[in-house]
């Protein structure tokens, strides 16, 4: 009796990410290396990676990570939500804070 | 009345498994880790505000080859633990502890490139105390003081990763990880996971704005 209840709770719908999923994520990660890299280098004398940029594609590459590899987009909502109370929670503090010391 | 009672069966006998809570458990810590590493962003970002140009010559002393080689590192390692986890689901034992390794190794060379990279500053004498370090610029040398420790915390958590890894490897091969019960490299994923998107905010702001 328990064990069927067990088994029942397991099996309910596990998703299972591919193979070629988890590599197209990879080559999507690597492109965005290659961007940041390539500004960067190419156009060191012309200082082009801002700090936005830099940070801009990092966090393009974070949630790609987030959503693929950490399984967000199969796994419950509620993990979603909490990453981004989280998130918000930090990015509006740092950059509020910003905010308010280049407008002294 | 004994009808009655047989089909009563206790709901917790002693040892349950919760696989969503384990998850979730997992979660919350590295919301405390995400936080741990904000914390130490948030004093970059402030020194770097005040020192732009120090920070700026610093930066070009690091060398962005090397950098760009170990996050391509990490990267294909956040490949290969997620794939693991597809082969234990799928039930392919072998091919998870493969997987596995892979990541392992990939740690090893992660840690074996900041090794020379930390030795070439160590011998510039550019390390928190050496000569050369003492004789820097205050913007420049809170610019290698917070690379050494951010990046050394990293590193920190490169290994545990790696001693996690190889938890779930020893665990796999015994079998205690398998097809019906994965929770542990599931959580193990989610942990080098993290390491991984830490090392995608240090790399830019260390290796890369010029």
């Amino acid at each position: 009796m328990s064990n069927t209840n067990e088994n029942h709770n397991e099996k309910e719908q596990v998703h299972i990410s591919g193979y070629k999923e988890h590599f197209s994520t990879l080559m999507a990660l690597l492109l965005l290396t290659m961007i940041t890299v390539a500004i960067s280098v190419f156009g060191a004398n012309l200082r082009s990676l801002s700090v936005f940029t830099a940070l801009l594609i990092a966090t393009v590459k974070v949630i790609v990570v987030a959503y693929y590899f950490m399984h967000l987009k199969y796994d419950k909502k509620i993990y979603t939500w909490l990453v981004l109370i989280v998130a918000v929670l930090f990015v509006s503090f740092t950059v509020l804070t910003s905010i308010e010391y280049h407008n002294r | 009345m004994m009808e009655h009672i047989s089909g009563f069966s206790l709901p917790n006998s002693g040892h349950n498994r919760d696989a969503e809570a384990s998850k979730m458990g997992m979660w919350l810590f590295l919301f405390t880790e995400l936080l741990l590493f904000g914390g130490l962003f948030i004093v970059y970002m402030v020194y770097r505000t005040l020192n732009p140009e120090s920070f700026l010559l610093a930066s070009f002393e690091l060398d962005v080859a090397l950098g760009t080689f170990n996050t391509v590192v990490l990267l294909v390692s956040s490949m290969t633990i997620a794939m693991s986890i597809t082969a234990i689901q799928l039930g392919d034992t072998k091919k998870s502890i493969l997987l596995l390794c892979t990541t392992l190794l990939l740690a090893l060379v992660f840690l074996v490139v900041k090794y020379f990279e930390w030795s070439a500053k160590i011998h510039h004498g550019l390390f928190p105390g050496l000569d050369v370090y003492k004789n820097l610029p205050p913007g420049e040398s809170l610019f290698f003081f917070l690379y050494f420790f951010m990046t050394g915390l990293h590193a920190l958590h490169i290994i545990i990763g790696g001693i996690i890894i190889a938890v779930v490897i020893y665990r796999t091969k015994k079998g205690l990880v398998n097809k019906d019960k994965y929770t542990l490299t599931e959580n193990a994923g989610l942990y080098w996971h993290l390491v991984d998107m830490i090392w995608i905010y240090l790399f830019p702001l260390f290796y890369l704005i010029h």
